[in-house]
């Protein structure tokens, strides 16, 4: 088995096109062209989906794991099983990415010591050492993991706090790697501190990861202050390595995030519309002749009753199974009467959405209209987030 | 009266008065006996229409007083009927509404007028006629469509049950007066008259008169006597004509569409199969099992090794354990086998009507369930031997 990541067009600003290969064995290899996403799991499963609905949406060749999710009981259960999480996940095409904590998650009780961490499961608090996670994936043989974090959840930490936090993550990541046979992406931390954040990737950059989780669970903020408060620890990756991002979900977050150098992002934000009955409707190719004076919406909300007897798709020309198949009156109806037909087909559709959307990204990388598409994305989705964009270096520069 | 079907008896077993059958609806063909999942408001339990069409689903339920409240009747037949509005291409079948609003409804009362009963949108008073059951399912457009009857409970006794069901042919006559589609869809009468043999038989005789293009044994499934209940439906197929499919309402346990395919019904709905699932039980041939358990955290097994649906193909017991009502996949993964289980089923027992060994397939599957003659239910011991099967010990 191998993992590597080559750019395939980098710009003179962060902007690039990667991908990411997976060599499994001589009749299996998984190519994942970046930017692009992850599909997000809970207990396994990408939420609503059953595997058949999964494969309908053509553009996902990779899954997010989360342990939190298995370890009511530990060791889990499921470590007993003889092949491998791929196929107890039925995940055998995808390229299976473990981390300890669930990314959809904002916050997270914690206490955390120099030996474990501590994940809150349906059934309570349960501890994780370094030892007994490299243990698990040393089972489980998913195809990369993110080394054990020491993850902050206080409002404000002290500067000892964020320091520890930066330390105890290096010496765990020390932990994962000293481990053969799986890739391990190192975890940055610094929380809300410039300088620990910059101590935190200049470490884990000399290490002999294959790539990097940067987290942008910061439950206030606007896309802006995330991306630059990720922007201190991304200025001191190398290049060649890929960069994975959580709590960026919205397209302004993707948008932003890409133009930063982020690769790899997760689609907890199209569960989380899914389950609050919207669908996708914003796109990065805007027709010239939308009228950007009049703000356009990026979702409809299907439990309007305006929807009741609205014969059309989800979203026109959309190629997903919900668009060909069912209209917004039956999804709005499906809602209505709590029927959980009307996830499966609103999370379809984001999801295919999405991935496509991850598409036209890289497809605008490659043929050098993305910062013009970007520009053109907040004028018509948004006054206020076009001058916060105009006030930025990064896109309008 | 006009019928929108044609029914064909492809087979009889030669011991039983079990028959295979081929239905032709207008949207296409069913073999019977049939195992119908009810997809009570336009959806079938999280499942897609591609999914049904992949188990071999040829027709499914819709529930006519749910559909009625949402969307309701007019935006229905805007949006061009049930089978355009679930994007289901294949036979749907429609209750009267009237059982639903008995049984959900604590305030329904029955006059000769039709059932009475409180809105649950805004309490008023609002009543559902025969001509109003008719003309809701005529804008909701199955293939099949049942009658108003008058329901009372089975276990009802004295002269209640008798003003039932006279009123029900009074209102079998109401209902074919109204209906307005008979070309494209085919009203069937509800056989009443509780678990008297004489009611029973007088209600038969009055129904049959109507000529209506099928016929459903009602008034059972209510907690009855399951010994009372197997006679019943046996008097029935006997005395209704051959040239008619039977449909047994509310009947979905495994023994019971064995036993009542012997006595020689084509029709079954029941919610339980997906009902259940959504407790976390998968059904299976030696029983259910809830997966739920944390006996199965640690089980590798499919849900049934010879099931070969998505299902049992591709995931463990333990891994459906992980899920079983904590993710709404785990409810659509034990669904998706629980129908798969019910159309095997019914495909099994077709099967061996054709090749004419549907007495030793009962006495295998029996077996299977129960493990042996000590956990035989007595009334299907009773039923079978009426139909001269002796089970296996
Ligand atoms: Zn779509
Ligand atoms: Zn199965």
């Amino acid at each position: 088995m191998s993992l590597s990541f080559n750019l395939l067009k980098t710009s003179e600003k962060s902007l690039r096109l990667g991908r990411l290969t997976l060599i499994k064995n001589q009749e299996q290899n998984i190519l994942l062209d970046t930017p692009n996403c992850l599909a997000y799991t809970s207990r396994g499963c990408v939420p609503h989906l059953t595997p058949d609905n999964l494969q309908a949406i053509p553009l996902i060749d990779a899954v997010s794991v989360t342990l939190e999710h298995f370890i009511d009981i530990q060791p889990p259960p499921s470590t007993q099983f003889p092949g491998g999480i791929h196929k107890f996940l039925n995940f055998e095409g995808y390229l299976v990415f473990f981390d300890v904590r669930d990314s959809g998650k904002l916050k997270s009780v914690s206490y955390n010591t120099d030996k474990y961490v501590s994940i809150y499961t349906c059934h309570g608090v349960r501890q994780i050492t370094s030892d007994s996670y490299i243990k698990y994936m040393n089972i489980y043989k998913p195809d990369i993991f993110a080394s054990l974090a020491d993850k902050i959840t206080d409002e404000t930490p002290s500067l000892k706090r964020i320091k520890k936090s930066v330390d105890r993550t290096l010496k765990w990541l020390d932990n994962a790697l000293s481990n053969e046979g799986i890739q391990v992406f190192g975890v940055l931390t610094g929380h809300n501190n410039q300088e620990e954040r910059i101590r935190s990737a200049q470490e884990t950059a000399k290490r002999n990861v294959a790539g990097f989780v940067l987290n942008g669970n910061f439950l206030e903020n606007t896309s802006r202050e995330r991306i630059n408060m990720l922007k201190s620890s991304l200025d001191h990756l190398p290049s060649t390595k890929p960069r994975l991002a959580y709590g960026l979900g919205t397209p302004e977050d993707i948008i932003l995030g890409v133009s930063e150098g982020i690769d790899l992002f997760d689609t907890a934000y199209s569960v989380k519309m899914t389950d609050a009955g919207h669908a996708f409707i914003f796109s990065l190719d805007l027709k010239n002749d939308l009228d950007s004076s009049k703000q356009q919406q990026q979702t409809i909300n299907l439990w309007d009753t305006n929807f009741r007897n609205d014969v059309q798709p989800l979203l026109i020309g959309c190629q997903c199974y919900s668009c060909q198949n069912h209209t917004r009156a039956y999804i709005h109806h499906l809602l209505n009467a709590h029927e959980m037909l009307a996830t499966v087909l609103l999370m379809s559709h984001n999801l295919y959405h999405y991935t496509n959307f991850f598409k036209t990204i890289r497809e605008s990388i490659n043929q050098n209209t993305f910062f013009q598409k970007a520009e053109q994305f907040f004028k018509v989705y948004g006054e206020q987030k076009m001058e916060e964009t105009k006030n930025s270096t990064i896109i309008y520069n | 009266m006009k019928s929108a079907l044609t029914w064909k008896i492809i087979a009889k077993c030669s011991t039983t008065k079990a028959r295979v059958g081929k239905l032709t609806l207008p949207h296409g063909p069913v073999d019977t006996p049939v195992f119908m999942p009810v997809g009570t408001q336009g959806t079938l339990k999280g499942l897609t229409t591609k999914q049904l069409e992949e188990l071999n689903c040829q027709i499914m339920l819709n529930n006519t007083y749910h559909l009625g409240l949402s969307p309701g009747q007019e935006l229905i037949e805007e949006l061009g009927g049930s089978h355009k509005f679930q994007n289901w291409n294949r036979n749907l079948l429609t209750d009267s509404g009237g059982f639903q609003m008995v049984s959900l409804l604590k305030l329904a009362r029955i006059t000769e007028e039709g059932v009475e009963f409180q809105s649950p949108r805004d309490g008023s008073i609002m009543l559902l006629t025969p001509e109003h059951s008719m003309s809701l399912q005529n804008s909701i457009g199955a293939d099949i469509i049942m009658q108003l009857d008058d329901v009372v409970s089975s276990l009802t006794t004295g002269p209640r049950v008798e003003e039932a069901m006279h009123r029900s042919i009074r209102w079998l006559d109401r209902c074919i007066n109204s209906h307005k589609k008979p070309e494209t869809q085919n009203l069937f009468a509800i056989i009443q008259g509780g678990l008297d043999i004489d009611l029973r038989k007088k209600c038969i005789e009055e129904m049959v008169k109507r000529d209506t293009p099928g016929y459903a044994i009602g008034g059972l499934s209510g907690g009855e006597e399951k010994d009372v209940f197997w006679r019943i439906v046996s008097l029935s197929t006997d005395l209704l004509p051959k040239s008619k499919p039977i449909y047994c309402m509310g009947v979905g346990y495994a023994e019971d569409l064995v036993v009542c395919s012997a006595l020689g019904v084509d029709m079954y709905d029941c919610v339980f199969p997906t009902r259940t699932a959504r407790f976390g039980n998968a059904i299976t041939s030696k029983g259910s099992l809830n997966l739920k358990s944390t006996k199965f955290a640690q089980d590798f097994e499919p849900i049934e090794k010879d099931c070969n649906c998505l299902t049992c193909k591709k995931y463990t017991r333990a891994y459906i354990h992980m899920h079983a009502t904590r993710e709404t996949v785990g409810c659509h993964l034990i669904t998706l086998h629980n129908v798969s289980y019910q159309l095997r089923l019914m495909n099994s027992i077709r099967q061996a009507i054709l090749n004419d060994n549907f007495p030793s397939f009962i006495q295998q599957f029996f077996k299977e369930l129960f493990g042996g003659k000590d956990n035989y239910p007595i009334w299907a011991v009773n039923a079978l031997k009426s139909v001269n099967i002796e089970l296996l010990p």
